[in-house]
């Protein structure tokens, strides 16, 4: 095992259990510091997960422990300046999403980091889930076929309680272009284009806000986007439930379809019974599959296997890669097309 | 005296604000700024003012502080994940006693609980005082007690670094009007069907009125400063008696499904032990599952008020049954007229 590299966390709110846990228990990294202005909060961290010292200034941090690598979990409007300092400093950067408010800072980063060769790493944790993975295989192996279309769907129910609705702190999000859905937009559109990686010339994005009032900019998000043939959809909404984060691959041979929240696998696809038969074995077969799935998501809930469980994965092999002296597996074209999507979605011209 | 009160809005808030009134203070009540002051009878007091801030965030706190004579703090956050009560409650916390440090309030009645306590390591029929021992391994507990355990650490390391006038209220159970119904009798399953766990343990309740009445004679008594004081109410109920009471106030009584407590306690340690040896301890069960969650609810111990009692020269006013009297009426239990209110000192 090549040495373990010295870890440093900025941010220890509610992602930083998934980054932590991970830290603490990874023979890859060392967790060195944690940062964070509340020091009561830092101390916590640092006790729970066994950092060897808190900082409540993240450039003291810096300067002292002099870490390889840096978690920046603060909010996303700070995070190009805190990259900044970090990048320049000598460590490599792994970013929670969305990396930067535009497209443009995020250019005026990843130069930072080309300029200070060091890696810049914004996280697409669901990209490694189980399902996302089993799928990526279908597709692989020719299974579905040719990718011909992608609907990505995340319900949430923000406006009926938790931090985004809270009146009395606003949460910052709330002020980045596509308000408090930009929060989660980054893990639509990564996941659309790891199926569907082509140009979209053709974009239509409706942006609502269906519940009211000053505190939300948009609670809704309906786009369809058109690339050559390959049609993509993309689905965020405030007011159906149940929540569920839906993936659904269609090819030119079957689909394949998930919830990342509640995770199963359900595969149309022509089956070796022949055409005929393939619709009465598909539903035996995925009927078969959805009850193992609610044992198994059963079994996930008692052993507090979470969705982030893709995270944790991926920063395995980030951290193999970055001892190695390997590019990590989040590529800079993962994060420029998946930065200008979101800014596409965005503009005036594609609102409808 | 003029006071601070965090957590004002909240159910036992309410109550403390309304107690200081009556005994004549002045009360700054701390509330949300998107909060509805005019919904409390008491928001036009003269001897009532509010501070508009939120104790998750320094700003304006300090002005809040500014030329109080002691801080009651019951702010708290009871629901939600890890970080959303740490937020609430921890980082509250940690900014109230910044903002104190700041303006030099060095008076501080920090309202914990009961739950601080460790009930595993006390064997059942324990008396439990003031000197019980604190949880030592909170992370087998809910988020309350391990958040409610950081806010106490964080009021101690306050006391002992700046040389604080502090008083620790742990109150027992509280309830009152809308709030009867209590977690240590067992799980509400529905509205009409509840599971008891065990029978014949004491609940360490104490009367929503009862317990403000304590919390304000500890700001005003000297003897209460650097002491914690375990507040519940006299003659406690037992499970059965407390079931009995709330049962007879129901129009439709709801049915009982009586669990019986050395069983589901046997049926907690084998569990964990399983989760042990067998899924290296990675099990996350539902709290009454879990033996140190289970027997900080039903664990049948024994509770006293008497050095609440002899320290604030405190008497419970209300019984268990003119608690439930006084709950079910029509009294405007949280009306203070400015008459009723000696001048303020």
């Amino acid at each position: 095992m090549a040495t373990a590299l010295k870890a440093a966390v900025i941010g220890t709110g509610v992602i930083s259990k998934e980054h932590l846990s991970f830290l603490n228990t990874s023979e890859r990294s060392q967790l060195v510091a944690v940062c964070d202005l509340s020091k009561v909060s830092a101390q916590y961290a640092a006790q729970r997960y066994q950092a060897q010292a808190t900082f409540a200034d993240y450039r003291q941090m810096l300067n002292e422990v002099k870490p390889d690598v840096v978690h920046i979990l603060t909010p996303p409007h700070t995070h190009k300046w805190i990259a900044k300092d970090c990048l320049e400093a000598g460590a490599h950067v792994i970013c929670e999403k969305p990396i930067t408010p535009t497209y443009e800072e995020f250019k005026e980063l990843w130069a930072i980091a080309q300029s200070c060769d060091r890696y810049l790493i914004e996280d697409h944790n669901y990209r490694y889930n189980e399902p996302i993975l089993a799928i990526e295989k279908l597709v692989a192996d020719g299974t579905l076929g040719d990718v011909q279309e992608v609907e990505v769907r995340m319900a949430l129910n923000i406006r009926s309680g938790g931090a985004f609705a809270d009146e009395n702190i606003p949460n910052p999000v709330h002020k980045l272009p596509a308000g408090v859905i930009h929060d989660v937009i980054t893990h639509l559109v990564y996941l659309t284009l790891r199926f569907l990686p082509v140009e979209f010339d053709r974009i239509s994005a409706a942006w609502s806000n269906h519940g009211g009032g000053t505190l939300f900019k948009y609670d809704d998000l309906d786009a369809v986007l058109v690339g050559g043939a390959k049609h993509a959809r993309i689905r965020f909404s405030a007011h159906t439930l149940p929540e569920c984060f839906d993936v659904i691959v269609r090819g030119s041979r079957g689909y394949a379809q998930t919830d990342l929240f509640q995770p199963y696998l359900r595969c149309v696809v022509p089956r070796k019974a022949g055409k005929q038969l393939s619709p009465l074995v598909n539903h035996y077969i995925n009927g078969s599959d959805l009850v193992k799935a609610s044992i198994g998501n059963f079994s996930r809930k008692i052993m507090q296997r979470t969705p982030y469980e893709g995270l944790q994965r991926l920063l395995d092999i980030t951290y193999a890669a970055l001892q190695s002296g390997n590019p990590p597996p989040i590529t800079f074209e993962d994060m420029d097309r998946t930065s200008r999507l979101v800014e596409a979605l965005l503009a005036e011209d594609n609102r409808v | 005296m003029k006071l601070l009160v965090t957590g004002a809005s909240g159910f036992l808030g309410q109550y403390v604000v309304v107690e200081a009134l009556r005994r004549g203070h002045q009360v700054r009540a701390v509330v949300r700024p998107s909060g509805d002051v005019t919904r409390y009878s008491w928001h036009d007091h003269p001897a009532v003012e509010f501070a508009r801030v939120d104790l998750r965030r320094r700003d304006g706190l300090a002005d809040a502080v500014q030329g109080v004579d002691a801080v009651i703090h019951l702010a708290a956050a009871k629901a939600g994940d890890f970080y959303t009560q740490f937020a609430g409650t921890v980082m509250a916390t940690e900014n109230l006693l910044d903002a104190m440090i700041e303006r030099n309030v060095l008076r501080l009645v920090a309202i914990s609980t009961f739950s601080v306590y460790d009930y595993v390591s006390m064997p059942n029929g324990t008396l439990v005082t003031e000197n019980a021992p604190i949880e030592s391994h909170p992370l087998e507990r809910d988020e309350y007690a391990q958040t409610k355990l950081l806010q106490e650490q964080l009021v101690r390391d306050f006391e002992k670094t700046h040389n604080a006038s502090v008083t620790v209220i742990r109150p027992g159970m509280v309830y009152g009007r809308d709030y009867l119904w209590n977690a240590c009798l067992g799980a509400e399953l529905t509205d009409t069907l509840w599971l008891r766990i065990g029978a014949r343990a004491t609940m360490p309740m104490t009367y929503v009125e009862n317990c403000a009445e304590a919390i304000v004679l500890a700001v005003e008594k000297d003897a209460a400063i650097a002491q914690i004081l375990n507040v519940v109410d006299d003659n406690l109920p037992t499970q059965r008696d407390f079931a009995k009471k709330l049962l007879k106030q129901m129009t439709v009584p709801a049915k009982l499904i009586p669990v019986n407590w050395t069983l589901m306690n046997s049926f907690t340690w084998v569990l964990l032990y399983y989760n042990r040896i067998f899924l290296k301890g990675k099990a996350k069960f539902p709290g009454i599952f879990v033996p140190a969650k289970l027997q900080a609810r039903f664990k049948p111990l024994q509770y006293t008020n008497a050095h609440a009692k002899a320290v604030l020269e405190w008497t419970p006013k209300y019984s268990l049954d003119e608690a439930f009297e006084r709950s079910n009426s029509n009294l405007d239990l949280l009306t203070v007229t400015p008459q009723d209110s000696p001048v303020p000192v």
